[in-house]
Formats: C-alpha cells, sequence, structure tokens
C-alpha cells in the first residue's frame, strides 16, 4: 500500500514535469522560460526525495543539496545575465 | 549574548562527557539542560537573557510559518479558478527598517506571504516594490505588511 | 507503530505532491510572468519542503539522522525568495508586459522619474 501511494505520487510529479516542460517550450519570454526552468529544479529535488524513500537508500541525499544550489545559482545567473547583460559587474 | 551561548554549548559538552556518549542527541539534551540552568540563573546575570531574543525569532518563524499556509491556500484558490479574474497589480510599500538586512528579511518574507512578491528595491532601499495577485484594496494591504512583520522584524533586531 | 509512521509520511508526501502539481498548473495557467512566479516561488516550495520533511521523518525513525536533507530545507527556504525576486526584475527591466487585468503599477513611476531625472 506504502509503495504504491509513492510511485501515484511519482507519477504524478512526472505529469507536472511534462506541465512545466510545456511552459518551457511556449514560453512567451525568455524568463518565463527561466523561471520554468527554475520549478523543475526544485520538483526534481521532490522526486528524487521521493525516491529515496521508496528504495529505502540515503545515498541520494548529496545529490538532493547539489541539484538545490544548482538551480539557484543557474536562475540567478541567467536573470541576472538578461537584465544588465554580464553576470558579474565590475562597477560599483 | 555570544558569552551566554558560549557557556551553554561548555555545559552541553560536560553532559556529553558525564553522559560518555558522544552523540548529537546526548548534545541536545545538554543543551537543553544548560538552558533550564541558564533560566535559574538569569537574575546574577548582568545582561539580558538570549533566549528572549530567539523567542522572539520563534515568535517571527510561527508568524512566518502560517502565512506561508495562508499563500499557499490562496495560490491554490487562485490557480484551480475556473475564471482567471483576479486582479493583479504593483504597490510600493514604505518600510521603516533601518539596515539592508532587516530589509532583505522582510522582502524575502513578503515572497513567501499570501498573494504578494516583492519585485524591485528603490534606489535608496526604503521602498519595496511589491506585486500581488490580487488587489481589492491597496491600503490595506500596505498596512497590513507594515503592521505585522516590521513589528516582528524589528523585535528581533532592535 | 510502523503503520503510524507510513501513514505520517504517507500524508507529507500527498500534500506536497497536491502542492507540486497546483504550482505547475499554475505555471502552466496563469497570464503573465508575474503572476507566475506566484505560483513557482510558493507552491513548489512549499510542496518540495513538505516532501523532504517525509524523507526526514522516514530516515529518522530508522535511527538515521541525516542533516544534509535539513539542509536542503534550508537552502530552498533561502534561496526560492531572491530567485523569483531576480526573475520578476529582470522581467520587468526587459519590458515583459504586464496583464490586462492589472490595475496599479507603482513600479513605472519611479522609473518613469529615474528617465526624466537622468535626461
Amino acid at each position: 500500500m506504502f509503495d504504491t501511494i509513492l510511485i501515484v505520487a511519482l507519477s504524478a510529479l512526472s505529469v507536472a514535469l511534462v506541465l512545466l516542460f510545456i511552459r518551457v517550450m511556449i514560453g512567451p519570454s525568455t524568463q518565463d522560460r527561466i523561471l520554468a526552468l527554475d520549478a523543475i529544479g526544485v520538483l526534481l529535488v521532490g522526486f528524487i526525495g521521493i525516491l529515496m524513500i521508496l528504495q529505502d537508500t540515503s545515498v541520494f541525499s548529496d545529490i538532493v543539496l547539489v541539484l538545490t544550489i544548482l538551480g539557484f545559482v543557474g536562475t540567478l545567473t541567467l536573470s541576472k545575465f538578461l537584465e544588465r547583460g554580464v553576470v558579474i559587474d565590475r562597477d560599483d | 549574548m555570544p558569552f551566554q551561548i558560549l557557556i551553554n554549548v561548555l555545559l552541553a559538552i560536560l553532559w556529553m562527557f558525564l553522559q560518555n556518549e558522544y552523540t548529537f542527541v546526548s548534545f541536545l539534551c545538554g543543551y537543553f539542560i544548560g538552558i533550564l540552568i541558564l533560566i535559574v540563573i538569569r537574575r546574577f546575570l548582568k545582561f539580558d537573557f538570549y533566549l528572549k531574543k530567539v523567542w522572539a525569532i520563534m515568535k517571527l518563524i510561527y508568524l512566518f510559518m502560517i502565512e506561508l499556509i495562508k499563500a499557499n491556500i490562496d495560490v491554490v484558490k487562485v490557480v484551480l479558478n475556473p475564471k482567471q479574474d483576479h486582479q493583479p497589480g504593483i504597490v510600493a510599500v514604505r518600510t521603516r527598517l533601518e539596515s539592508d538586512f532587516e530589509i532583505s528579511i522582510l522582502a524575502a518574507l513578503i515572497t513567501l506571504t499570501p498573494g504578494t512578491i516583492s519585485m524591485d528595491f528603490s534606489d535608496d532601499s526604503k521602498t519595496i516594490y511589491v506585486h500581488s495577485i490580487d488587489v481589492p484594496d491597496k491600503e490595506v494591504m500596505i498596512k497590513d505588511i507594515q503592521d505585522s512583520f516590521e513589528k516582528a522584524i524589528m523585535e528581533v533586531t532592535k | 507503530m510502523t503503520a503510524m509512521i507510513e501513514t505520517i509520511v504517507t500524508v507529507f508526501v500527498v500534500i506536497g505532491v497536491f502542492f507540486a502539481v497546483v504550482s505547475a498548473i499554475g505555471i502552466l495557467r496563469l497570464k503573465d510572468v508575474y503572476s507566475r512566479a506566484h505560483a513557482s516561488g510558493k507552491s513548489a516550495t512549499l510542496g518540495v519542503i513538505f516532501i523532504m520533511l517525509a524523507v526526514f521523518i522516514h530516515f529518522l525513525t530508522q535511527g538515521e539522522m541525516n542533516a544534509k536533507i535539513l539542509l536542503a530545507i534550508l537552502f530552498l527556504f533561502l534561496t526560492a525568495p531572491v530567485a523569483s525576486l531576480m526573475v520578476t526584475r529582470s522581467a520587468y527591466r526587459n519590458g515583459v508586459k504586464l496583464d490586462k487585468n492589472t490595475i496599479t503599477d507603482d513600479l513605472k513611476e519611479m522609473y518613469d522619474t529615474d528617465q526624466n531625472q537622468s535626461n
């Protein structure tokens, strides 16, 4: 029973990921796409979390951390680049 | 205040040695016992008991959790509403907070609460521009933010 | 005992997945970038935080204190507001249109006065 519910949850998350991918495809502005990609990163963290319960292993916890940080840094640099044309401003 | 935390950690380590159990759980046990001891001797300390500040932070987190849950119910309502007739808007909110740290905390809290995300700061970073997903009344919204969060943050950092 | 823990974990997972799916629907359905940022910044974060709490409880009851998961929750908390602020700000500065239902726009005045001063 427990496993079944988890598998259903995984399928629901997959559907959510597909919906986000549609937004990445059609998004009228680039910021829409960044937003959807950011949400995909966050949802992937949840996906891996459920996999950890399902497979009863904690080896994925490093991956969760790295994915969180990389998703954040990616979103930040992309939006900063779009705003100013540079990622690191030199003048203060 | 750092001195008190140091005493507390030292008491916790002492507790660990007395128990001869070098685990996180026994450290936590020792820390709680240290807090109890500090409460008992707080009349003899020259400065304020540091847990008062921790208590203020806890209150802030509690307020924030409640608001976060409300925020999500709000978003669910808006998203699943068959008619998309909400009226978004951008509102300027003046803040009385001083330091950059307080203002960034306020901005983060605004983002995670019902129907509002902070979008931009003015040049003197005293005004936060807030995008709200539904603005029935501008003044009420501004007053809400100023009353609830500013007060709680001021209590923590005053 | 095991059944109770499994029930708690299941409830947390179901709540989390519900919020995650709602945020995905919101990102697809809402009309402009700024409204979509509401869905992604709040619901997705809270949903995933619930799921990670379920993971943490699951491993805690097996006698394994996994602090990395708590760290991941903390990072999600800290980074979600900053990410949505940066995205919406860059959208506004790049001139992405607001939805036509929008009733007030105080930010426009600031950029207008900015330009007048520089002219």
